[in-house]
């Protein structure tokens, strides 16, 4: 059985030779941090849960990651590494994960971390989470001891620490009381560096420094979601203020000292004050104009590649603004899975009416009325599809915009569902965490069905125990997928943050918010 | 008069029940599922269908209502989708913002709507009169949410007089209550002074040129008796109407004031349940405000007794 100590563990848990990996650099150090004080940070929305094992959104999570812990998380180069678990080892076949966990762990609520906590959450997770399909392979759960939990597995799977680092739907661990609590149902007990206090819904929520807390002391400091973590704040205060403008009001007169989602064309009102500064977190996900494979004329694979031909994604990235940068790959750069630059790409950024009319003629293309659909919610989306219709007008397209809201749009992309050709959406985590957390996205948002070649493309995947082998076939799902033209990449996309310099020791870590290792000057 | 309250409360049953019929239907109607919202963007088709399942929404909508109403005579309203909340705490909690903003903004509103609408009759057609109904008119017309920017902007960021936003509950502290309220509050009753001011003019024209006005004047009263006592008492009719017209649009306008405003109101509430598609959240909401109007215009034909003798209602 080859063991896994508290490192980089998603090279480890990819090769499954299981060899030990270097320790990655953790966040730049505070010169001089000071404790105490009560950070308010306004954010757009409030959480409508804090049940991390059914939480999704952005608002919610950057609560949950403050308040709970997994077993593994992210790192700061987004590889795995242990988090609530001192160490993890895979049997030579990858059927059994042992977790041997860190001692003296409590949580909120006094009481000490133990293996039986562990099943318990993850036999919870299971039954209530929306992401459970995740642990359909699971056998059995073993606690030979308090501090030893053993995932047992009907097959071999070499991507489970992989999927149980993923930030959203988070794999955290809740006292086993919690154990029979309906989804959303949770009390809020976790072992994070961050307690629960009050909390308004809609109003304001209040995280408290847990003193208790017991920081990972063999990392020398934060790294990612991961590391030794030292809560400096004495609370935090949620404000939830949904326009732009309050917000960066909030900021100005010092009633709140971070701002969430900045708009790009507000980004001026904070620079030039020399108390405030941007931040800008990049990469947050990535955009895609997402192709509907199963409706009217996209249904034709020649027209879907004269479409991707027509598109300039300079103009796109122009007309939106904000922090965008050209990635051809489904994955970013500096992860386990990306490609490479010098891989080819012909299908990105082709900005070529000529090529695509090409194509539409070979298609047959007589005129027929090509739907885009956007929403009057996000404006970057709704401005890529103006350009993009205006782009396809330019090679000879008949374009018809629709305007939904964002609900609407979401679900007609999500189910397959409504009367459309062309939309748009952005990819988070997937970027970092690799072909299995994509795959039931790609296959439902273009709604693909019946695609031979990208079918085996992903068997061939998920059976290939060698880590450079899976990269080829993830390099062959891409050329299906975006040289198919089901999803065009658009860019790797950021979102600007403000803050009071006072402010100090923010991560450069572009993650979900993150609390801990900040201090007020 | 209980018996005319009691007719009225009899004939509001079935506004209730169209009311929510109408609200169940036309959320349910509206493209979209909230099992994608709860769910998230980027949840796979068989975690949407395992939300919807676990929240019954994979029931037909003719179940889905039945169970509704049966609940509804059990008095449970429901729970809200997105706050896994009950729609009656869900309420309950931010009910005091919103009638807190009304209540302030009809405070400001009665006085100086109804003096600036006296003003302007007394003084029809003069500089006064025009003044008057100018500023009515931009009132009336100017869009809340602008009017609001440049108010935080002013008041909160350069003068640094008020909060930029937020709320405070009265009991924890009635000055920052009354401080995080003023704003809004004034920016609210701009449009319901205007309106309030334009109807107490109309209604003052009409009874300054009645034949018990020349008479009052003829018979040496004063001219603050025959226009205060005898004219303003016979607008009040119209008056009355036009508050009660009020209060309605003073719960239902502060949608956008406590979107900029970041106060957590049931309008906020709505507004984000619509978008979610919240449906018991939004059914709930709406068959609350429904009950709400029914009793101020119950209210308001109720004080039409007190004001005019001459309306009989039995």
């Amino acid at each position: 059985m080859a063991v896994l100590g508290r490192r980089d563990f998603t090279r480890g848990a990819l090769a499954v030779a299981g060899a030990v990996l270097s320790r990655l650099a953790p966040g730049r150090a505070l010169a001089d941090p000071k404790k105490g004080g009560t950070l308010a940070y306004a954010s757009v929305s409030g959480p409508g849960t804090l049940d991390p094992h059914v939480s999704s959104s952005l608002v919610e999570l950057e609560v949950i990651h403050n308040v709970f812990e997994p077993l593994v998380t992210l790192d700061n180069a987004n590889a795995t590494k242990a988090m609530l678990a001192a160490s993890i080892s895979a049997s030579p076949d990858c059927k059994t994960y042992t977790f041997q966990l860190r001692k003296g762990v409590k949580f909120h609520s006094g009481e000490e971390m133990t293996s039986a906590d562990v099943q318990a959450s993850m036999e919870r997770y299971g039954r209530v989470s929306p992401n459970a399909a995740n642990l359909a392979g699971v056998d059995r759960y073993e606690t030979p001891d308090p501090y030893t939990f053993v995932v047992h597995l009907k097959e071999p799977n070499v991507v489970l620490l992989d999927v149980m680092k993923a930030p959203i739907f988070p794999f955290m661990i809740l006292p086993a009381s919690q154990k029979d609590k309906p989804a959303r149902g949770i009390d809020v007990v976790g072992t994070g560096p961050f307690s629960l206090g009050e909390w308004v819904k809609d109003s304001h929520l209040v995280l408290n420094r847990f003193d208790n807390y017991t920081a990972d002391i063999t990392s020398p400091g934060r790294d990612g979601y991961a590391g030794r973590k030292t809560a400096y704040l004495d609370s935090v205060r949620f404000r939830f203020m949904p326009e732009a403008t309050t917000r960066i009001a909030a900021l100005q007169t010092d009633e709140v000292q971070l701002v969430s989602s900045i708009p790009p064309e507000l980004r001026g009102q904070i620079e030039a004050r020399p108390e405030l500064a941007i931040r800008e977190i990049f990469p947050l996900g990535g955009t895609y104009i997402i192709v509907n494979s199963q409706y009217g004329l996209t249904a034709n694979r020649t027209i879907r590649q004269a479409i991707a031909a027509a598109i300039d994604i300079g103009e796109i990235t122009e007309a939106v603004g904000g922090v965008n940068k050209p990635n051809a790959w489904m994955s970013y750069p500096n992860t386990p899975y990306y490609p490479g630059e010098k891989t080819p790409s012909p299908w990105y950024d082709q900005k070529s009416p000529e090529r695509a009319k090409e194509l539409l003629t070979q298609a047959g293309y007589k005129n027929e009325k090509l739907i885009i659909e956007t929403n009057g919610n996000y404006q970057w989306m709704r401005t890529t599809m103006l350009v993009v219709a205006e782009q396809l007008k330019a090679v000879g397209m008949n374009v018809d915009v629709r305007m939904v809201d964002w609900t609407t749009n979401a679900s007609h992309m999500q189910q397959g569902s409504g009367e459309w050709n062309l939309s748009t959406t952005l990819f988070g985590p997937e970027h970092i965490l690799g072909p299995q957390q994509w795959r039931p996205l790609i296959y439902a948002f273009a709604n693909i069905k019946g695609d031979d070649a990208l079918d085996a493309a992903y068997k061939g995947f998920f059976s290939e125990p060698d880590l450079d082998k899976r990269r080829e076939l993830w390099v062959k799902i891409q050329e299906e997928v975006l040289g198919g033209g089901y999803f065009i990449k658009i860019a790797d996309a950021g979102r600007l943050w403000a803050y009071a310099k006072k402010l100090q020791g923010q991560s450069d870590y572009p993650g979900i918010l993150q609390l801990w290792d900040i201090s007020l000057a | 008069m209980s018996r005319l309250i009691a007719v009225r409360v009899l004939q509001a049953v079935p506004v209730i029940l169209i009311v929510s019929v109408l609200a169940f239907l036309l959320i349910t109607l509206l493209p979209g599922d909230p099992a994608v919202v709860i769910a998230g963007d980027q949840a796979s088709p068989e975690a949407i269908a395992a939300v919807r399942h676990n929240l019954g929404l994979d029931k037909p909508l003719i179940e889905q209502l039945g169970i509704w109403f049966i609940h509804l005579v059990q008095g449970n309203f429901g729970s809200s989708l997105m706050l896994n909340q009950s729609v009656l705490s869900a309420m309950g909690e931010r009910l005091p913002v919103t009638l807190s903003l009304a209540a302030l903004s009809i405070l400001i509103t009665l006085p100086v709507g109804i003096f600036a609408g006296v003003i302007a009759a007394y003084y029809r057609q003069t500089w006064v009169d025009t003044l008057v109904m100018t500023l009515a008119l931009i009132g009336v017309s100017a869009p809340a949410f602008w009017i609001a920017i440049l108010s935080i902007l002013f008041f909160g960021v350069y003068l640094r007089w008020l909060p930029t936003s937020g709320y405070m509950p009265f009991l924890q502290n009635p000055a920052l209550w009354l401080r995080s309220l003023v704003l809004p509050a004034l920016i609210l009753s701009l449009f319901q002074i205007g309106f309030l001011a334009r109807m107490t003019r109309s209604a003052m024209l009409e009874a300054l040129g009645q034949d018990f006005v020349r008479t009052a004047r003829a018979k040496g009263l004063s001219e603050w008796k025959a226009v205060g006592k005898h004219a303003f008492r016979n607008a009040l009719i119209l008056i009355v109407t036009a508050i009660g017209i009020l209060l309605s649009t003073a719960i239902g306008g502060s949608v956008v004031l406590e979107q900029v405003f970041a106060l957590p109101g049931v309008g906020r509430l709505v507004v984000q349940g619509i978008l979610a598609r919240d449906y018991p959240l939004v059914q709930g909401v709406m068959l609350i405000y429904g009950f709400a109007f029914v009793l101020i215009n119950l209210a308001v034909d109720l004080l039409y007794t007190l004001l005019d003798p001459r309306v009989r209602y039995d």
